[in-house]
Formats: C-alpha cells, sequence, structure tokens
C-alpha cells in the first residue's frame, strides 16, 4: 500500500539510499543528555547561562522528536521485521510516542520556568531530567538492538526476507 | 582485522565480534552529530538574529541574542570532549571488523577501502572539530568579546563545509553497518548460514 506512494525501493527496503530515523534522533539523544548535563552544572555551579543552553537544547529536541517519529514510522514499515523483531519494534513505537508527549511536556514546564524566573531552576526539574535521560537511554538501547542485533534496514537481512531465509 | 589474529582472542567475543553486546562508536556518534551542528547551527541563529526577532515575538519565546552564542560555544566544547572517545571507541571496534571481502558498497568501494577512508575521516572530523573549538573560544574571549555578532562569518562557512564531510563520513560509517554488516548479530548469523529467528530468540 504504502510502496505506491514511493519511490522503487533499493537494496535496504528504502526508497532513499540509507536510513534517516538514526541520522535525526542524533538531534533528540544529544540534546536532552546534555541540556540535562548543562541544569546539573549550572544548578551547582550557579552558572545562569548554561539555564539557557540548556532550554535552547530542549526547545530543539521537541521539534526534532516529531521528525524522528515520521521518518521511524516510515522506515519501520518498510522494516520487515521478522519473527524475533516484533517485540522490540512495538516498544520502540511505543516508547517513541510516549516520548514525544513527555518532551514535550517538559519544554512546556521549562518555558513557564523560564517565563517566570530565568535564573533560577526548582530542583524538581533536575529529578525530572535524570528520568526522562533514563526514558531515553532506554530508547536508544532499543533502536540498537533493532539495528546491531537484529540488523533491520540492512542489505544481508532485507537479502534473506526476500529468498525467504527469514 | 585477519581471522587468525581475531582468534587469538579465544571466546572473550560474541556473535557481533566484540566483547560488549552492543557497539559504542556508533552511540557516541549521536553526540559528535547532534552537539556539533547543533552549535554551529545556534551560532547560525545567532548571527541572523536581526531577521529572526519578529519570529520569536510572534512565538512569544524570550530570545536574547548573547544565549545563542551561548549555545553555540558550549555545544561545541562539549562535541569536541566527546569526539574524543567517538575516535578511540571507532577505532577500537574497526580493529575488531571482520567484514565480508566478496561485496561493494552502494559507492562502489570494498570494505578495506572503505574502512580505512572512515578511520583518516574520523581522525580528520577531530582534528577539525578541536581547531573549530579554539577558534570559537578566541572569538568568544578575545577577538570578538563585545561584538554584537559573536562568530565571524567564515567560522560558520567552516562550519557548513564540515556538515558535507560529516556526511560523507556518515554515509561511510553507515555503509560499514547496513551493508557490509560489520557488528550485526543478524549478519554475521546469516554470512555464517544461521537463521536469526532461532539464534536470536
Amino acid at each position: 500500500m504504502l510502496e505506491r506512494f514511493l519511490p522503487p525501493l533499493n537494496d535496504h527496503n528504502l526508497p532513499y539510499p540509507d536510513t534517516i530515523h538514526p541520522i535525526v534522533v542524533h538531534f533528540v539523544i544529544a540534546m536532552v543528555l546534555f541540556a540535562v548535563l548543562c541544569d546539573f552544572i549550572g544548578y551547582f555551579s550557579h552558572n545562569i547561562k548554561l539555564f539557557e543552553v540548556s532550554w535552547w537544547n530542549l526547545f530543539f529536541a521537541t521539534i526534532s522528536i516529531f521528525i524522528a517519529i515520521i521518518f521511524g514510522q516510515i522506515e519501520a514499515g518498510l522494516a520487515e521485521p521478522y519473527d524475533v523483531v516484533e517485540n522490540t519494534l512495538n516498544l520502540h513505537t511505543i516508547l517513541g510516542w510516549s516520548l514525544s508527549g513527555i518532551i514535550s511536556a517538559i519544554t512546556g514546564w521549562r518555558y513557564i520556568i523560564r517565563s517566570k524566573n530565568p535564573k533560577e531552576l526548582p530542583i524538581a526539574f533536575l529529578f525530572v531530567g535524570i528520568l526522562l535521560s533514563g526514558l531515553v537511554c532506554t530508547q536508544v538501547y532499543l533502536g540498537d538492538l533493532l539495528v546491531w542485533i537484529y540488523g533491520l534496514h540492512t542489505v544481508p537481512v532485507i537479502d534473506a526476507v526476500k529468498e525467504g531465509v527469514l | 582485522m585477519n581471522p587468525e589474529l581475531i582468534k587469538q582472542l579465544g571466546d572473550q567475543l560474541g556473535i557481533n565480534g566484540l566483547p560488549y553486546a552492543i557497539p559504542i562508536h556508533p552511540n557516541l556518534v549521536h553526540l559528535t552529530l547532534g552537539l556539533f551542528i547543533v552549535a554551529i547551527g545556534f551560532d547560525i541563529v545567532g548571527a541572523l538574529f536581526p531577521l529572526e526577532k519578529p519570529l520569536f515575538k510572534f512565538l512569544a519565546i524570550p530570545a536574547t541574542r548573547s544565549n545563542f552564542f551561548d549555545v553555540g560555544w558550549y555545544n561545541m566544547l562539549a562535541a569536541a570532549v566527546i569526539t574524543f572517545f567517538t575516535a578511540t571507541f571507532g577505532f577500537y571496534e574497526m580493529l575488531l571488523a571482520q567484514p565480508p571481502t566478496n561485496t561493494k558498497s552502494a559507492w562502489g568501494i570494498e570494505a578495506m577501502n572503505t574502512m580505512l577512508w572512515h578511520g583518516l575521516g574520523g581522525m580528520l572530523i577531530l582534528f577539525l572539530i578541536v581547531l573549530m573549538t579554539l577558534w570559537r573560544g578566541f572569538q568568544r574571549f578575545y577577538w570578538r568579546k563585545d561584538a554584537s555578532r559573536q562568530v565571524q562569518w567564515l567560522y560558520l562557512l567552516a562550519g557548513l563545509l564540515i556538515f558535507a564531510l560529516m556526511f560523507a563520513q556518515g554515509t561511510l560509517g553507515a555503509q560499514l553497518a547496513a551493508e557490509f554488516g560489520v557488528h550485526i548479530n543478524a549478519d554475521r548469523l546469516l554470512r555464517s548460514g544461521q537463521n536469526p529467528n532461532v539464534f536470536l530468540k
């Protein structure tokens, strides 16, 4: 069904040369983790510039995660997940969509904090930052399994699917 | 690496050819690229700030020009620190790589040359990121300390050129994984004639 609207698929089963989702997620993973790091250093060193660095990184992560999801859905739809992969792909999908809501909510909260007083950060926000980092790392791990254990969108796996081996 | 040499490690390596379950280098790459690209991106936003002012006002997001340059500086500094680890793990994992010898990438390059170019590219990019961080530091703390636009246009241009280099480098790395199957369990199982559905349960 989806194939009708896409250019012909290559040997990665993609309508473009390489997977794009793992590139877009740079800007969620790196920005969230760095934002949390800046909050911590800023909080304990009283360097309020770092609060601004954190806010803009979070802001950028929030935009990026929606783009990551769009490409994630396209590439998941074309992934040809074989039996043992399905569970992990489902979990990665659920956590990915959930993270879009969670990161948006946290960035919204940060917007309010920053609008009231950009020079101070409640300690509760630091805790939420740790939780968020935990969720992001879990999501990275699940994505890692899809690529490095199961080899989704790699040429050998797509070949095996086409030959009926998988 | 020569399979006879890999054998010297005995049973220390898993199905993926590494002594641990998931490659570390590609995860650090997220940080290197994310931090570097956003650093240059926010310096560009800062440099063009007069044009964007109405947009931020319209979105009701308070924005101060100097804060964009703070992001440009701190993100670049973090990119420089983390990239030493990215490159180190890259070389470690490349030394343990055993790609197939009978295939070529989408760019028509065999595995050995792909690895050599990716290794050289990595060293070059590490060097350039450190250089950019120093350049950025001089602009921030000495040359343009009191300028409203903290970065030189030439610095931003250099950043964009490095994006292009990173694109080529990233594609070579992606090809090592998704075409040559380096350190990927399923691909290595398939190559040795085993079924991932059975072995990866």
